[in-house]
């Protein structure tokens, strides 16, 4: 067998023209088994019926997160998305009313105790007696709780995969259920969001400490993304820590997080998604009933930072024990930008895949990289943000070489080096991602319920596609030009404290 | 309120009141089976959701063939077998031709088991199918490509050690299993660079054959049509010869043990606690997969409720009774937690499987626990992938069919006393063996509670450590019998070699200097050393592997660690290793210039490799190194001696001044003084 590049190609035109079929027909097909409804109160629903097997998946998505944290609480989006699992004023608790007085009287203790403890000159006795006092009622308070019962009950009925995330610019909060047992998610679900009851506030912060040692602290991956984002963004709170710095993790209140999740948790911020065997019908009538009388009175903030123009490179080194790792940003656009296919596909063109042009040059021919990594939207996509690179070097290969070698990279792409073929297998895999992932009743619903909470059109998900059709060689010449550029750029490395050669001078 | 909104109000109903509709019932798809002459099995299910066809060939091999000094050896056979491309079409050409029709094709081979997959538009099956088989028989293994496998697997290995998770389970596996178990051993730098060309051929020649393939496809396909085209095409595979799927006996002992990693870039510790488990074929299976639900299962086991949601100790806490299907699988509980509250989450931890043990479960316990079980059971098969996946593994590991469907009914009959039994039976909270991967100044003395701490050295040996070169061995033996007669010009020595020096150390405070007599008899292996430090005169003494110490009246026994490092020493002097020659593997591996100055290199092979640089006009060992472990700097470093100014006395010669250093970093420095045989 032998394989010239002529029938390849030849595969690859009626490819161009198939796949466009294909997918149109999975635009229309797919379109026939979604049901979308709002109800009055602004809640928006999108059913999809999938009967591949009796079961179903729920999202509630929500379009807050980390960005819209007030200053001095960073951490509260995610806070507030732990405490959504302690249950409600009927979950979780033996007698919600009493449990209700030492809550209040707890947090009551604990905002003493704090106001104390950040005067100038604190009084020692009386942080003590605050302190005492707040162990005192969370000790009382603790004796009400049915630990996890919200869990208990879902995972009862054979719920699977009970979690939630939160992001800088979402929050979701998703499990699935036997298809026949779609009501207890309406009940759960509504009273949940309609009572949260900051249960066990206190104990879930140390959790929470724990999950920002694992996540972060302990880990260099962690500490490199934390540090290169305070550095990379001097206004937006795309610069903040996520999971919250861990003073404003102790200075938050649950006071701070019940007036978090009244001025942010709206109707019009919920999107919610179920896809699985179940009927679009008897859904919208479920909703009707669970979520219908829930008004909401105001609009919720948005943020209106806009990051500042750089006035020059930014450069950081960790020195650590940890094997060296190198980080790279540029300002660009938000996915909402017309520049943001052309990115997208570039990073594509850069990183994905085994022909993509850093996996071929550093990984493989010149074996300098165990890994190379492009991608658009990070942290966040719903407002600008940045393309970054991450790369992790071979042994023995320094990280100034490695860097030296993207920016020739980049450049080549400046000269309009990349070619038409490459482009069109960029957009080729990225619509037979799109179609393998509409097997996964979870994953659609997360995608669907984002998609239309953010943008406020599912169906983006399918004419995103066609937007990707539209991109030319151009546009990715013109938009590497615009953006990859020493001024938008931040650079962040690890280097090994034993290593003498890593230290490397600016650019 | 209006009208209606008190209706919907109406309607409403808690958690507990709903009644739920009987679930929609899934047909189990068929599997369409059926085997060639070559062997191979077949297993199919239509799909037309999608137009996409998956086909996984799974192979009965696995890193359990492999030798432990070719460890990695299937993980780059795996790689290479996909990224070298075929005699055919080159890895560059089939890359692209891949990528240019979205299609996958991916090779691996893990411990006990090889795979192949393609995933495709459909119409592209055909065209692809013919390559898909060329990858399975013909693969090039191109050299370019190895060395580019072996290239990523040591930058693997030498990032390994900065993920403290990863840390916690690879040297909790060693414990359990032991090290050099094909279940627990490292891939290192040295068994990376064993694997050969040849390695990689034989590997794939003897493991992708017809008697060790399944065939699985899942897709839109028509089981007819596609049927003749998988026939022709699987025929072109030789049968060869069925791989047994034979794993190592594991030899556990029981023991109580607690051992330590120290990583200073943390905050939090990672805790891995446990013994051996049991295997898949055990009766008791069904009982213990209720026990580790009761113990860990979501939110909703004890660990989460209580370590995490009560205690607040932990974001992550889990464990469970491991049943292999090849092998015993481990007993296991795991936490992370703040470096403050190592102690008390082990405690915890403790405490909850004793508890397994101590006390019954309640009967509402039970049911709910089984109820988790019996109502997620719906997920197993939510697809009809997972259908047609289930069979395959089942086949696999040579289980019935309908093995499942018979671990439902007996987890339904399982009862409070069952799960109380088995625990009893295969628990053993005293006999655990505790790893803890964390940040030693954190920690403190916490771990002492639990007995004598272990420190486990988790450096990278580096390949030189384990160098395979082999040296001269006549050469060597003769380099050392030449360094015996210069350093002992009497040609033996009886009696007692005493010696007074001056140590000067470096400390963080600064220099510090000690005075030293030290006394050695190589006849009795005694080792007497009279040290005066600004506390006091300190004593130590060695005889017969006892060891005290003495000071200001009082005596003590010299800790094991100590005695370990002075005997090391003893073993390491000049003179002991010209008495006894005989007894050691040298050899002689070159000329080798260090700072300017050419020495004879003889390479003392033994637990600790030792490296002697002999003056090759007095052949007096000029330079000594070694690596070893430091816990100081939490890492292996090369220690070096220097020695100079030899002076003969009493027919034995001795370096009147020598330095060492570590990692090219000086520590100290001896000044001997005078020295003689009594």
């Amino acid at each position: 067998m032998k394989f010239s590049k002529k029938p390849v190609l030849g595969i690859l035109i009626a490819l161009l023209l198939l796949p466009v079929a294909i997918f149109s027909q999975n635009l229309e097909a797919f379109e026939e088994n979604v049901t979308e409804f709002t109800l009055d109160n602004g809640l928006h629903f999108i059913i999809v019926e999938r009967t591949v097997a009796p079961v179903a998946s729920f999202v509630t998505f929500v379009n807050v997160g980390g960005v819209d944290e007030p200053a001095g609480h960073t951490g509260i989006a995610h806070i507030f998305e732990h405490m959504v699992f302690k249950g409600s004023k009927t979950v979780g608790t033996t007698n919600w009313e009493e449990e209700q007085e030492y809550i209040d009287r707890m947090d009551e203790a604990y905002r003493a105790w704090l106001n104390e403890k950040y005067r100038p000159q604190p009084d020692e006795d009386k942080m003590e007696q605050h302190w005492e006092d707040f162990e005192r009622y969370k000790e009382k308070a603790s004796e009400y709780v049915v630990t996890n019962e919200f869990d208990e009950i879902i995972s009862r009925e054979g719920a699977t995969g009970l979690n939630a995330r939160t992001g800088y610019d979402f929050t979701d909060y998703f499990y699935s259920l036997p298809q026949n047992k779609a009501e207890l998610w309406f009940s759960l679900e509504s009273d949940r969001f309609q009572n949260p009851v900051f249960r066990e506030f206190y104990e879930e912060k140390d959790v929470i400490r724990e999950e920002r040692r694992s996540g972060v602290d302990s880990d260099p991956f962690g500490r490199l993304r934390e540090e290169f984002l305070s550095i990379a963004f001097t206004a937006h709170p795309y610069g903040r820590s996520l999971i919250g710095w861990p003073s404003d993790i102790t200075a938050t209140t649950i006071e701070d997080t019940r007036n978090f999740f009244e001025t942010y948790y709206t109707n019009e911020n919920f999107t919610f998604a179920i896809v699985g065997d179940v009927d679009p019908d008897e859904m919208r009538e479920l909703a009707e009933i669970y979520f219908g009388g829930i008004e909401s009175t105001h609009e919720a903030p948005t943020v209106k930072t806009i990051e500042p123009g750089q006035r020059g490179e930014r450069r950081f080194v960790i020195e650590e024990e940890t094997q060296p790792i190198l980080m790279l940003g540029y300002h660009t656009e938000s996915q909402t930008h017309e520049d943001w296919p052309a990115l997208e596909l570039l990073s594509s063109i850069l990183s994905d895949g085994r022909t993509s042009r850093m996996y071929r040059r550093l990984v493989q021919d010149e074996e300098k990289a165990l890994a190379v990594q492009t991608a658009t939207g990070f942290p966040g996509s719903k407002y600008p943000s940045l393309f970054i690179t991450f790369a992790l070097p071979n042994q023995g290969i320094g990280l100034d070489e490695i860097e030296e070698a993207i920016y020739e990279e980049f450049e080549k792409v400046k000269e309009g080096d990349i070619t038409q073929q490459e482009l069109d297998r960029a957009i080729t895999n990225a619509r037979a991602s799109l179609v393998r992932s509409l097997n996964s009743n979870m994953g659609l619903a997360m995608r669907l319920a984002r998609i239309q909470g953010q943008q406020g059109d599912w169906r983006r998900l399918f004419t995103y596609i066609d937007e990707l059709q539209n991109v030319t060689l151009e546009d990715l010449q013109r938009v590497a030009e615009q953006y990859l550029v020493k001024e938008r750029r931040t650079v962040g490395k690890i280097v090994n404290v034993d290593a003498d050669d890593e230290v490397s001078e600016a650019h | 309120m209006s009208l209606s909104f008190i209706q919907i109000a109406d309607a409403q109903r808690s958690w507990d009141e709903i009644e739920y509709p009987p679930l929609n019932s899934f047909d189990r798809p068929d599997i369409e089976m059926f085997e060639l002459d070559n062997g191979i099995k077949f297993y199919l299910v239509e799909d037309d959701e999608l137009p996409l066809i998956n086909l996984r060939v799974q192979v009965r091999t696995g890193g359990f063939l492999v030798p432990n000094e070719k460890a990695g050896l299937n993980s780059v056979t795996g790689t290479v077998m996909r990224t070298g491309g075929t005699t055919s079409i080159s890895g560059d050409d089939l890359n692209e031709l891949l990528e240019d029709l979205a299609a996958r094709m991916e090779t691996s081979i893990g411990l006990t088991s090889g795979s192949a997959t393609m995933s495709v538009l459909k119409d592209d099956f055909d065209e692809l199918l013919p390559i898909f088989i060329d990858l399975l028989k013909n693969p090039a293994f191109p050299e370019n490509r190895i060395n580019l496998a072996k290239t990523q697997l040591k930058s693997s290995i030498s990032r390994r050690n900065d993920d403290t998770f990863q840390v916690g389970i690879r040297e909790f596996q060693k414990l359990i299993y032991g090290a050099e178990s094909v279940y627990a051993r490292n891939t290192e730098y040295a068994t990376v660079d064993n694997i050969t060309r040849e390695d990689i051929v034989d590997l794939h020649e003897k493991s992708f054959v017809g008697q060790n393939m399944m065939v699985g496809l899942v897709g839109d396909f028509d089981t007819h049509e596609i049927k003749q085209k998988l026939i022709d095409a699987f025929s072109e595979i030789p049968a060869g010869e069925r791989i047994e799927l034979e794993f190592p006996e594991v030899d556990y002992e029981f023991a109580h043990t607690i051992n330590f990693v120290d990583k200073r870039d943390v905050n939090q510790s990672f805790v891995m606690m446990g013994h051996i488990g049991g295997t898949r074929d055990n009766p008791d299976y069904a009982k213990i997969q209720v026990m580790n639900r009761v113990l860990s299962d979501g939110f909703s086991g004890r660990l989460m409720r209580i370590v995490r949601s009560q205690m607040g100790l932990a974001y992550s806490v889990f464990g469970q009774y491991g049943s292999g299907n090849f092998f015993p699988g481990m007993f296991y509980t795991g936490v992370r937690t703040a470096s403050e509250t190592t102690a008390e989450s082990i405690n915890a931890i403790l405490e909850q499987v004793r508890r397994l043990q101590d006390e019954m479960v309640s009967q509402q316990e039970l049911n709910d626990t089984i109820d988790r079980f019996l109502n997620s059971l719906v997920f197993e098969y939510d697809s009809r992938a997972s259908v047609l996946n289930e069979r395959m593994s089942l086949d696999y590991a040579g289980l019935d069919p309908d093995s499942f469907d018979r671990l439902v009914e007996e987890i339904q009959a399982v009862t409070v006393e069952d799960v109380q039994e088995v625990a009893q039976r295969y628990l053993r909270p005293d006999a655990l063996q505790i790893l803890v991967v964390g940040h030693g100044g954190e920690i403190g003395d916490q771990l002492e509670q639990f007995g004598e701490v272990n420190e486990i050295d988790i450096s990278i040996p580096e390949p030189d450590d384990e160098e395979e070169v082999a040296g001269d061995a006549e050469a060597g033996r003769e380099w050392l019998d030449r360094m015996a007669a210069a350093v002992l010009p009497g040609g033996g020595i009886s009696g007692d070699l005493i010696f007074e020096a001056d140590n000067t150390v470096q400390t963080p405070q600064g220099e510090m200097v000690l005075g030293l007599k030290q006394t050695i008899n190589f006849d009795e292996e005694k080792l007497i050393s009279v040290v005066n430090a600004p506390m006091g005169e300190i004593t130590m003494e060695l005889v017969d592997g006892e060891g005290k110490m003495m000071m200001g009246g009082n005596e003590m026994p010299m800790p094991a660690e100590q005695k370990e490092q002075v005997m090391a020493e003893y073993y390491r002097n000049h003179v002991y290793l010209s008495l006894n020659r005989e007894g050691l593997q040298a050899e002689f591996t070159g000329m080798e210039e260090i700072d300017g100055e050419t020495y004879a290199h003889v390479r003392i092979v033994d637990e600790i490799t030792l490296n002697l640089y002999l003056d090759p006009d007095t052949a007096l060992p000029a330079i000594t190194t070694y690596r070893q472990f430091d816990p100081q700097q939490g890492e292996r470093v090369t220690v070096k001696l220097v020695s100079e100014e030899w002076t003969e006395q009493d027919g034995v010669m001795m370096p009147y001044k020598s330095t060492s250093y570590s990692n090219d970093k000086k520590v100290s420095e001896t000044t001997v003084k005078s020295h003689s045989v009594e």
